[in-house]
């Protein structure tokens, strides 16, 4: 049996422990705690170590999901986490545009510390006040057209949207494999 | 009543000044956000709040999934010394930092005698206010 670790991670409110919970077949292991900052305005909790879901993938692969927490004051777990992924989500809420600066610290860390295939998920997407896929992806920082990680929207309580964001990212993780088998 | 973060701070910086073997000390919300410390001066004291409530969360976790019911106390023993994290109030997490000669005993004889002041202290604001 194989296991493949995907990162679920992404600001605060975009849905990191949703989309866990939403696709785990094991009950999600939450490190919820009563928020008490400016998280509170959002939502009632936030994870301050990690989420933890499991998921078959075949008969021989099983998914690894862990949710980081969203505030930067546990950028250690973030650390911690990514060191040992094999790819990793990047999940944004489509209409907090306040958050994309902070979607792109995010993105820097962990291209900082690992080369791993990504997906860029967009939650929320279905709100009125929702940014376009192409202009949320350039506020990333992805300004020129080629060489974007693979993006979707993803509705976080919606197993079906959730398994295809993993789909996604498990066909780039694929293509990057065959990528590197050919450079050999 | 409110929390006189002054007088916690006190509290602290007296409780490791006085306690034998105690480097440091601090109180942090489960959520991860300080309260009040009194730590050695290299550490940020945001990053130690953060590590600490992941580090109960976590443990309370552990406690949970193996069936070892409430969790009371978690302690990290390294070559320099000891961390060790008490669950202090409903909204409030306790850590000590303490130097490799601490003697357990002693030190979880001077966490508990200094809890009694804290949970006060905290407490007073905890409690509804009847008017």
């Amino acid at each position: 049996m194989e296991i493949m670790r995907i990162v679920v991670t992404g600001p605060v409110g975009a849905g990191k422990s949703s989309f866990i919970r939403t696709i785990s077949e094991i009950e999600a292991v939450d490190t919820d705690r009563k928020a008490t900052d400016e998280t509170a305005a959002l939502k009632a909790k936030t994870t301050v170590a990690m989420d933890f879901g499991r998921l078959q993938f075949g008969k021989n692969v099983a998914l690894h999901l862990y949710g980081t927490p969203g505030q930067e004051r546990f950028d250690f777990m973030w650390d911690i986490l990514i060191r040992k992924a094999h790819a990793f989500i990047l999940l944004v809420s489509s209409h907090r545009p306040q958050d994309f600066r902070y979607a792109r610290r995010i993105l820097a860390f962990m291209r900082y510390r690992v080369k791993i295939p990504m997906l860029i998920g967009l939650s929320h997407a279905d709100n009125p006040a929702a940014w376009p896929m192409e202009e949320i992806i350039l506020a990333l920082g992805y300004l020129s057209p080629y060489n974007r990680p693979p993006t979707v929207p993803v509705n976080a309580l919606d197993s079906a949207s959730v398994a295809n964001a993993l789909a996604v990212l498990i066909e780039a993780y694929a293509r990057e494999q065959v990528a590197e088998l050919s450079r050999l | 009543m409110g929390i006189n973060v002054n007088k916690l701070e006190m509290t602290l910086q007296q409780f490791v000044a006085n306690a034998s073997n105690v480097q440091g000390a601090a109180i942090v919300s489960p959520d991860g956000l300080t309260l009040a410390s009194s730590l050695p001066g290299a550490m940020d004291e945001e990053r130690v709040a953060a590590m600490s409530a992941a580090m109960l969360s976590l443990g309370e976790r552990i406690g949970r999934e193996l069936n070892r019911g409430e969790i009371a106390r978690i302690l990290v023993e390294g070559e320099q010394g000891y961390g060790i994290l008490t669950s202090c109030t409903e909204e409030a997490v306790f850590l000590i930092l303490a130097d490799h000669n601490a003697k357990l005993g002693v030190i979880n004889l001077e966490i508990k005698n200094v809890m009694g002041e804290l949970r006060k202290q905290l407490l007073g604001v905890a409690q509804p206010v009847s008017l």
